[in-house]
């Protein structure tokens, strides 16, 4: 039997995306069927006919796909919404969470906001890519070890796996505003150490730079404080998570909150919360006297427990 | 796939079967034709044998005794199928 050169090509084509046992009687078959095909045109040009059987067959990939039921998708419908779920979460999640602490830790080491911001962008964008690029990878590669295993069941789904229904979460703009805020907190506090960027006059007319909070809680209570910070932005952003207040937040919220509120108002009371070269300088603009020092750690007090109580209010309502 | 298992009560093979089909006016593409009766032969419905005495080897697909279970089954749920859908039509229509 001959066959032609474009039917052979074609032949080769489908057969070697099969499976090796079964390749020959394929081929053997689809040649025949090529030729009966062309045949049973009665067209005056076979060439012609073999071009129009060979058009008809389609796209040697999918015609291959036929055979072996092999996906003809990366991710296919059953795993796609997971896939979607986890990408979102992750893109919304951890990648902010990742890039701010990257940024942090570089003005830290470089002492150059500006540029910190700069290279946080680039993490974002790479770390962004690296993310999409290995989680398609992953779930391509499940998609096909499912399907080797003959996993085709859409019928995993139970009404069990429906999320609750999502209340407008009134409160979550208010808990991102509050992270944000805290994180900031602790990002002026640390650039305010790294960059001094107070210019007091010195003596004999040049400037000096120089922290505007007091060197000295360096070594103490900027500790716990920025700890707190911390500790109030991971609760912050758990709480936007969870949609709201539950009594285990409430109390992370509590600890953290006493961690950076006590030792705030023990140091506004201590009067030793701002560095006394700044005071000295900047004593033109305001003066302080000793009720306005109490008075503004009786406010920290107050905002620290009434952000306490209202957090276990709400997990109790 | 009804109309294979129907049809293949007696030995046929690829080529033969389409035009049968396409005459019946059952249309069907050859690239969907001819994956299906390697499926149906994979899921043992169908039986296979290559018949050398022609021009051309030829495979030659015939129903096996599950694949006539199995079509009798569909061919109850098919016209129960067909009564309801034509019931529905008429009460609607």
């Amino acid at each position: 039997m001959s066959t032609s050169v474009l039917t052979e090509r074609y032949v080769h084509e489908v057969v070697r995306r099969l499976p090796a046992e079964q390749r020959d009687d394929i081929a053997e078959e689809l040649r025949t069927t090529i030729a009966d095909t062309v045949e049973g045109r009665g067209s005056a040009d076979p060439r012609v006919a073999e071009r129009e059987v060979l058009s008809e067959l389609g796209d040697p990939v999918r015609y291959a796909s036929r055979y072996t039921d092999r996906p003809l998708a990366l991710i296919g419908p059953d795993l796609y919404p997971t896939y979607i779920r986890l990408l979102v979460t992750l893109l919304c999640t951890l990648l902010p969470a990742v890039t701010f602490g990257l940024v942090v830790l570089d003005v830290l080491d470089d002492d150059n906001l500006g540029s910190a911001i700069g290279s946080g962008i680039g993490t974002l964008f790479t770390l962004g890519c690296q993310m999409i690029a290995v989680l398609t990878v992953v779930f391509g590669v499940m998609e096909r070890v499912r399907h080797h295993k003959g996993v085709v069941d859409a019928a995993t789904w139970t009404p069990d796996d429906l999320p609750e229904v999502r209340q407008p979460d009134k409160g979550g703009v208010a808990a991102c505003a509050a992270a944000v805020w805290y994180g900031l907190l602790v990002g002026l506090i640390i650039w305010q150490h790294t960059a001094e960027p107070y210019r007091a006059d010195g003596a004999g007319g040049d400037t000096k730079r120089i922290e505007v909070l007091d060197p000295g809680l360096w070594s103490g209570w900027v500790w716990p404080m920025l700890a707190g910070l911390a500790g109030l932005v991971v609760v912050q952003l758990a709480r936007v998570a969870a949609r709201g207040w539950t009594v285990p937040l409430a109390a992370g919220n509590a600890v953290a909150q006493a961690m950076f509120t006590l030792p705030l108002a023990w140091v506004f009371n201590e009067k030793s919360v701002f560095n006394p070269d700044f005071l000295a300088d900047a004593d033109t603009l305001w003066s302080s006297t000793d009720q306005a020092y109490a008075g503004t750690a009786l406010i920290v007090l107050a905002l620290g427990v009434s952000a306490v109580f209202k957090s276990f209010r709400a997990a109790r309502g | 796939m009804l109309a294979c298992l129907a049809l293949l009560r007696k030995p046929s093979y690829g080529y033969a079967l389409l035009e049968t089909l396409n005459d019946a006016g059952v249309t069907v593409d050859g690239n969907t034709l001819y994956p299906l009766l390697r499926r149906l032969e994979k899921q043992g419905l169908l039986t296979s044998e290559w018949n050398t005495d022609e021009s051309r080897p030829r495979k030659f697909y015939q129903v096996s005794p599950d694949g006539s279970r199995v079509r009798t089954g569909l061919v109850r749920e098919w016209q129960d199928l067909v009564s309801s859908i034509s019931r529905l039509t008429k009460e609607s229509g």
